[in-house]
C-alpha cells in the first residue's frame, strides 16, 4: 500500500492485500479513491479501527463505527453454513461485542455504542490450526483453512488457541467450525459494517492515485 | 435446543417459573399452544386457561407471559420482538394487556430454547430469573433492588457475563407504579404495567444466554426472502419506502417521512469522524440500514449534530433507534448517551408548558441550548434516558398529555391543593419554568415513587382520572370531561384510559375501530404505515390498495368518505394481522409489505410474504388464509376475555356501550368543517355506527353488545369461551 500507483492488476492487488489481511493499516499511505471505494475515513484507518481480508471475492472491510448491531451477519452466517439460525456458532460475531464486551464496550457499558463484528483473521501462522490435535484444520488451495469434520473430536483446542476464540464448537454436532470466506456475512450486511469490495474497484480505485 | 428437538421455526418448549414454590418446571409448546401460533397467542392461551379474569393484576395469582414465535430469530428481517401478556392494573375492566419489548433479548431466549416463560406466584424476596440454555435458576437480586435499569441492567450483565443479554424493571415497577415497563438493550422496552406486575412478584429483571439455535427447514429459502424482502419491498421505518430527500435513482420524493437518509444527511459522531449516508437505492442490501436516520425524522438536521450511530433490534435491516452522544447534558450532570425512538423521545417539550410569569403572562418553559430549536431534542434526550431508568411507561403519550393537560388548565393546582396539601411548594417548578433538562428527570423520579401528587399520573388515565375527578365536568375546576372535550393534548380514544395509535386523524373509520377493541392502544400500523410512506396517493397508494381490498377502501388524508364493505374489510384485515405480528413475532412497525421500494413492482407490496417465511422456516405448508385464521382465533379471544372481564369486574354486559364508546372530541372537534369535507378528519357520528354494525358483523360479534357469538366462537375452537360467555349471561 506504501507503494500506491504499482497497483497493476486484479492479481497483484490481492497479493499485496493478502500481506495486509488482519493487521494494521496505520501508517500507510492511502488514496483517497481508495478510501472512498473501501468506504472508510482516513481518521479510522489511523486510528487503527479498520482491517481488510483478502477474500477470494474481493477485499473484506470491517468498518466498526458503521456496525448498528442487528446480528444479520451471524444469522447470514449461519443460515449458509449450517442450515439454521443462532448466533453462538456463526463464525462472525457481533453479538459477544453487543452487551458487555471483554473489552469493556457495549450497549451495557459505558462505552455503549462501541460494538462490532469480530471476523475470523484467516491467520497465516493459524493457532488454531496448529493447537489442533487431530490436523483437522487443513489450507483448501485458496488457503482458506477448513475444519474436516471427519476428523474434528470438538474438543476446543482450536477455540482456546484462537486469540479471539473465534472457532467454535457446536453444541449438537460437537464439531469445530471456522470462517470459510464464504462472504454471506458481508453480502447482508445492512449498514456497509463488513463489506466485501470486489477486486476489480479495488484495482480501479488504486490506480486513481 | 430446537435443534436437537427436531422442531422447525418453534423451540417447542415453554419454561415455567414458580416463584412461591421456587419450582422450575417445562412443558412441550406444540401440542397445545400451536393453533395460537406463539407469542401473544400463547400468552392469551395460558391466561385464559389459568387465570380467572376477576384476578387481582398485582395478586400473587397472577401470571405473566413472556413469548416468541415461530418466526422469532428464524432469520426472518424484523423478528426480533418478545410479547409480554399480563392483566391489566390500569385500564377500564382490567382486563387482559401486551407489552413488546425489541433489543436483542428475544433472540437470546430464542437460542436458549424456549418459546415462552409463564412467570406465576410471588416471590419474597427480590429475585432474578436466569436461563442460560435448559439452566433457569431463580437468583438474589436484593444487590440490585431500588436501582434504576441503567444500573442493574450494567450489574447483571456484569455478573453474567459477555454473552448475557439482560432487562429490569425500574423503581416504578417495584414501588407498584402501574404506568411501567421492564427495559432492554438501550431504550427497549415492554410496557403495559409489567414493571408493576413483575414489581409485585419482586422480580428485578432476568439474564438470557442461548448456545443454541432455531431449527430451519429451508434456510437458504429464508435467506432468499429476506434479501428480496431488503432488496425491493422494504424501506425506512413503519415501511416508508420514498426517500424523503431526492435520490438520484429514485422516482418520487416524499414530503416529509422516516426515510431521512440521503448524500449530506451524517452520523457527525461516528467515533473517527462523520459518515454519509449517501444514496440508499432500492435492491441494494448493504445500505439499507443508512435508509431511517429516525433522529433527523423525530429532531430535524440538528440530530446529526449528535448522531453517533443508529440502533435498534436484532435482525432488523431498519434502525430506528438512533444512538446520540448529547452533550449539552452534561452541564447538567446528565448522562449524555440517550436512544430511544418515537413518543419516548419526541414529546417530553410536553413537561414544559407554558407558566405563568410575575405579570401573570403566559410565558414559554423551555429555550435554545446550543443551536437554535434543539429544546426539543435535548430535553427529549434527557426525558426518555430518565423515562427508561425509572422504568415509567408512557402510555403512548397520554402520561405527559395527561399532566400538560391538568397543568395548562389548573386541574393540577386544585388538585394538589385538595389531596396533597403541602406538596406543591416542595416541587422544583424553577426547573420547569428555566426550561431544565432535570425537570424532567425529577418528574419521572416522583411518578416511580409510587406516592404523592405526581405518582397519580403514574395510575394512568383511568385511574388517574377517576381519582381527580378529570372525567366528569362536575368535579374538576376545568369543568370538562377530559376523555371528551376537544384539546389538541387530548388523544383518548374512548373512555377506557388510552389514546389512539393512529386513529382517525390519519385513518378514517378503519384506525378508529381498531384503535378500540384492545385494552390498551393498539399499536396497529398497517394503514399508518401506507398512509405516510411518502409515495404518491392517487399513483401509487390507492391503486396498490385497491388492488389488495378492492374499490374505496383506502381514503385520502383529510379526504375522508363514508364507510363501506372494503374499508371494513381493511380494517379487519389489519386488525387481526397484528395479533399474527405480535404472535409469530414480526415488528408491525415494518410489516406487512403494502407498498414496495421497488419501481419494477409498480411498487405493489407482497402481503403474502409473512406466510411464505413460515413456509419456508416450518417447513409446513402455510397461506395466507392459514396466517388469517389463526390470528383471528387469537383475535376473538381478546374479544371474549374482555367481554368477561368487563361482565367480572365491572357488571358489563355490553362492549358496544362500555368498552368501544369513541370520544366526543372524534366528531366535534374542527367545528368549521362538515365529516367527509375535505380538509377535516372528523369522523360522523350516524357513520360511526354504521360503522360499528358493520365491524361487528364482519367479525362475527352480536351487532347490540360487541361480543362473538357461540357460532363464531365455535368456528375457532373456542367453545370453553362460548360456554363462559354463556354462564355469565352475555351470549
Amino acid at each position: 500500500m506504501g507503494e500506491k500507483g504499482k497497483f497493476l492488476d486484479k492479481e497483484y492487488t490481492r497479493r499485496q492485500f493478502l500481506k495486509l489481511s488482519g493487521k494494521s493499516l496505520a501508517g500507510l499511505a492511502i488514496s483517497a479513491a481508495l478510501l472512498d471505494t473501501m468506504g472508510v475515513t482516513a481518521r479510522a484507518v489511523a486510528e487503527d479501527k479498520v482491517r481488510v481480508w483478502a477474500f477470494p471475492q474481493g477485499l473484506l472491510v470491517v468498518n466498526a463505527d458503521r456496525c448498528v448491531g442487528c446480528q444479520r451477519c451471524e444469522i447470514n452466517c449461519t443460515l449458509t453454513n449450517d442450515g439454521c439460525c443462532s448466533s453462538y456458532i456463526s463464525r462472525v460475531k457481533v453479538t459477544r461485542n453487543l452487551f458487555s464486551s471483554r473489552n469493556g464496550s457495549g450497549l451495557y457499558t459505558e462505552d455503549n455504542w462501541n460494538y462490532f463484528p469480530d471476523t475470523c483473521r484467516q491467520c497465516e501462522d493459524p493457532a488454531c490450526g496448529n493447537a489442533c490435535p487431530m490436523q483437522a484444520i487443513y489450507a483448501d488451495e485458496m488457503g482458506i483453512r477448513r475444519v474436516d469434520t471427519e476428523k474434528c473430536i470438538g474438543c476446543g483446542a482450536c477455540t482456546n488457541a484462537c486469540p479471539w476464540h473465534m472457532p467454535t464448537v457446536n453444541p449438537v454436532t460437537h464439531k469445530s467450525s471456522k470462517c470459510i470466506m464464504c462472504g454471506a456475512c458481508a453480502e447482508g450486511c445492512p449498514s456497509g459494517a463488513l463489506s466485501i469490495v470486489p477486486w476489480d474497484r479495488i484495482v480501479s480505485a488504486a490506480q486513481k492515485v | 435446543m430446537s435443534v436437537k428437538n427436531g422442531i422447525n421455526g418453534w423451540a417447542g418448549t415453554i419454561v415455567r417459573v414458580n416463584l412461591t414454590t421456587g419450582a422450575i418446571t417445562k412443558e412441550d409448546t406444540l401440542p397445545k399452544y400451536k393453533p395460537y401460533i406463539g407469542g401473544m397467542g400463547i400468552g392469551y392461551k395460558v391466561i385464559w386457561d389459568e387465570v380467572p379474569l376477576n384476578t387481582d393484576p398485582l395478586g400473587p395469582e397472577a401470571k405473566c407471559v413472556f413469548g416468541v414465535g415461530p418466526l422469532t430469530a428464524s432469520g426472518v428481517p424484523c423478528s426480533g420482538r418478545m410479547n409480554v401478556t399480563l392483566l391489566s392494573c390500569w385500564s377500564k375492566g382490567y382486563s387482559i394487556v401486551d407489552g413488546h419489548m425489541g433489543g436483542h433479548i428475544a433472540h437470546a431466549f430464542k437460542y436458549a430454547g424456549y418459546d415462552a416463560m409463564i412467570i406465576e406466584g410471588q416471590s419474597d424476596k427480590p429475585v432474578y430469573i436466569r436461563i442460560e440454555d435448559e439452566k433457569v435458576t431463580i437468583e438474589d437480586a436484593s444487590h440490585l433492588w431500588g436501582k434504576g435499569t441503567y444500573e442493574a441492567n450494567a450489574i447483571l450483565a456484569k455478573e453474567n457475563g459477555p454473552e448475557f443479554d439482560v432487562a429490569s424493571i425500574g423503581p416504578a415497577g417495584e414501588n407498584l407504579v402501574p404506568m411501567s415497563n421492564i427495559i432492554t438493550s438501550f431504550g427497549n422496552s415492554a410496557g403495559a404495567g409489567i414493571g408493576a406486575l413483575l414489581g409485585s412478584k419482586k422480580v428485578k429483571g432476568m439474564a438470557v444466554r442461548g448456545t443454541g439455535a432455531v431449527k430451519i427447514a429451508q434456510p437458504m429459502k429464508v435467506r432468499l426472502l429476506s434479501n428480496y424482502m431488503i432488496k425491493d419491498l422494504v424501506g425506512g421505518n413503519n415501511n416508508h419506502t420514498v426517500p424523503c430527500h431526492a435520490q438520484s435513482w429514485s422516482e418520487y420524493v416524499a414530503t416529509n417521512n422516516r426515510w431521512q437518509g440521503a448524500p449530506g444527511i451524517t452520523w457527525d459522531k461516528a467515533s473517527r469522524g462523520p459518515i454519509d449516508m449517501g444514496e440508499q437505492p432500492s435492491g441494494v442490501i448493504n445500505v439499507a440500514a443508512l435508509r431511517c436516520n429516525k433522529g433527523v425524522f423525530d429532531f430535524g438536521e440538528i440530530a446529526e449534530k449528535y448522531t453517533v450511530k443508529q440502533g435498534g433490534c436484532a435482525s432488523c435491516p431498519v434502525r430506528c433507534y438512533t444512538q446520540y452522544d448529547m452533550d449539552p447534558l452534561a452541564e447538567y450532570d446528565l448522562p449524555t448517551h440517550v436512544s430511544n425512538t418515537c413518543m419516548p423521545i419526541i414529546k417530553m417539550l410536553e413537561w414544559y408548558p407554558n407558566h405563568k410569569d410575575a405579570e401573570g403572562n403566559s410565558v414559554p418553559s423551555t429555550h435554545d441550548f446550543v443551536d437554535p430549536k434543539d429544546a426539543k431534542m435535548i430535553l427529549g434526550g434527557a426525558g426518555s434516558r430518565a423515562a427508561d431508568d425509572y422504568g415509567v411507561w408512557c402510555n403512548y403519550g397520554n402520561l405527559y398529555e395527561d399532566f400538560n393537560m391538568a397543568y395548562s388548565t389548573g386541574v393540577l393546582k386544585d388538585v394538589a391543593d385538595r389531596l396533597y396539601p403541602g406538596e406543591w411548594d416542595e416541587i422544583p417548578w424553577d426547573l420547569m419554568e428555566s426550561g431544565d433538562p432535570r425537570w424532567v428527570v425529577e418528574c419521572y423520579r416522583r411518578i416511580s415513587l409510587g406516592k404523592g401528587l405526581f405518582s397519580d399520573l403514574g395510575l394512568g388515565t383511568f385511574r388517574l382520572y377517576e381519582k381527580w375527578g378529570m372525567d366528569d365536568p362536575e368535579k374538576n375546576v376545568a369543568g370538562v370531561s377530559f376523555y371528551d372535550f376537544v384539546n389538541a393534548k387530548n388523544f383518548n380514544i374512548g373512555h377506557n384510559g388510552y389514546p389512539r395509535h393512529h386513529g382517525p386523524e390519519n385513518c378514517w373509520q378503519a384506525g378508529t375501530l381498531y384503535s378500540m377493541m384492545y385494552n390498551r392502544d393498539c399499536m396497529i400500523h398497517h394503514l399508518i404505515n401506507f398512509c405516510s410512506s411518502g409515495a404518491p396517493y392517487n399513483e401509487i397508494t390507492k391503486p396498490v390498495l385497491e388492488h389488495f381490498f378492492g374499490e374505496g377502501c383506502t381514503d385520502a388524508q383529510k379526504k375522508y368518505t363514508p364507510i363501506n364493505e372494503n374499508k371494513i374489510k381493511l380494517a379487519k384485515w389489519a386488525f387481526i394481522g397484528k395479533q399474527w405480528h405480535d404472535s409469530a413475532t414480526l415488528c408491525n412497525w415494518m410489516y406487512p409489505m403494502t407498498i414496495a421500494t421497488s419501481k419494477k413492482r409498480n411498487y405493489v407490496g407482497d402481503l403474502d410474504l409473512d406466510a411464505k417465511y413460515m413456509t419456508a422456516v416450518t417447513g409446513e405448508e402455510y397461506t395466507r388464509e392459514d396466517q388469517e385464521r389463526d390470528s383471528e382465533r387469537i383475535s376473538q379471544l381478546l374479544r371474549a376475555i374482555t367481554a368477561i372481564s368487563f361482565k367480572l369486574n365491572l357488571d358489563s354486559s355490553n362492549l358496544r356501550k362500555d368498552h368501544d364508546r369513541v370520544s366526543d372530541w372524534v366528531f366535534d372537534k374542527e367545528p368549521d368543517f362538515k365529516p367527509f369535507e375535505e380538509g377535516t378528519v372528523k369522523l360522523d357520528r350516524e357513520d360511526w355506527e354504521k360503522s360499528l354494525d358493520m365491524w361487528y358483523e364482519a367479525m362475527g360479534w352480536n351487532k347490540e353488545t360487541g361480543i362473538p357469538t357461540r357460532a363464531t366462537l365455535e368456528k375457532f375452537d373456542l367453545k370453553e369461551c362460548a360456554d363462559k360467555l354463556e354462564e355469565l349471561g352475555l351470549i
